[in-house]
């Protein structure tokens, strides 16, 4: 890989040796979002990845807000 | 805000107890309300910070994921819905695969682009602003154009040379091809001295990189909005042989 950026490279790597903590990515409704879990079930959503200009325009989905969600692994169970 | 803990263990089971949650309310009805009428036929992809190929980046970088994009781009291209699209970059630079596999997935949509550089456009960056059918820089957007440097682990013998130089020059030969500046301009932008002072090269501001023919225009988001609807009004009458009114035809 070639990094070819503005930023110093010691300042994108900074920290690649630790385990910090990431958000997760989840689906609801067919929007795709970067959440925080703050509970087992609940999650403050960190951005919306999503094309659509006007799904950011809904209050309830607004970063910080908190989401209910089921993790994959129940869902899926 | 009232977490009934019971219910979100069996939700299928108790719907009435999921129903006095007002957030699962809010998405549900919310949910059921997003309905055709309130759909955008502009595809608006903002490509912010780092754009991440290969390699996951450490979590203090905000990322654009490549992974993301490319399904993005796709869907954009096949949706009939979908007339045009806006990109929007903010971006530091990032991973040279997976720019140039942005860049030229933008440069061969068939629907109408329109990019707008706001705060900056950097390095990888540079060939992802001049992808669309237009440009747009904000007036105090910069473009940093240096050239690339090697990391990660280099063995010192010329063939890495070789291979660096390969890198860069598939980088200026899609910037001249998709914008107007000249590859001689552009190499003296990436090489030149005394400018930068952790580097070689050049940051361009605004009004320079329209100056350089790097850009189409200066401008910000209701220029970059006016012209995206000028040209996908140009492909309805080129596709209908006549005007559709803004909103498309009703189905």
């Amino acid at each position: 890989m070639i990094l070819y950026s503005c930023m110093p490279e010691e300042i994108v790597f900074e920290g690649w040796d630790r385990e910090l903590e990431r958000p997760t990515e989840v689906t609801i409704n067919g929007l795709l979002m970067e959440v925080q879990p703050v509970s087992p079930q609940e999650a403050k959503i960190v951005r919306l990845i999503s094309p659509d200009p006007q799904q950011y325009l809904n209050p309830a989905y607004a970063p910080g807000q908190i989401i209910m969600y089921t993790p994959n692994f129940i869902q899926n169970g | 805000m009232a977490n009934n803990p019971t219910s979100e263990q069996e939700p299928q089971e108790v719907p009435e107890e999921k129903r006095r949650n007002p957030v699962l309310d809010n998405i549900q009805q919310l949910g059921q309300t997003n309905t055709p009428s309130g759909e955008s036929n502009i595809y608006c992809m903002t490509i912010i910070g780092q754009v991440e190929g290969h390699l996951v980046l450490p979590p203090q970088n905000k990322t654009t994921k490549y992974e993301h994009l490319i399904p993005q781009l796709v869907a954009a291209e096949q949706n009939s819905k979908i007339e045009g699209m806006l990109i929007i970059l903010n971006t530091v630079g990032g991973d040279v695969e997976a720019g140039l596999a942005i860049a030229e997935m933008i440069a061969s949509i068939s629907k109408p682009t329109v990019t707008l550089v706001l705060g900056g456009g950097h390095s990888i960056g540079v060939p992802i602003a001049v992808s669309a059918d237009f440009s747009f820089i904000a007036e105090t957007a910069t473009m940093t154009i240096h050239p690339i440097r090697l990391n990660g682990l280099i063995i010192g013998v010329p063939q890495t040379f070789e291979y660096l130089e390969k890198m860069q020059e598939r980088v200026i030969r899609f910037v001249t091809r998709h914008s107007r500046v000249n590859e001689q301009v552009f190499k003296d932008l990436m090489f030149k001295t005394g400018e930068l002072t952790r580097d070689i090269g050049t940051t361009v501001i605004g009004n320079d990189a329209v100056k350089h023919g790097l850009i189409d225009s200066v401008g910000g988001i209701g220029e970059a909005l006016r012209e995206l609807n000028r040209r996908i009004e140009e492909n309805r009458v080129a596709q209908n042989g006549f005007a559709v009114p803004v909103g498309g035809v009703p189905s």
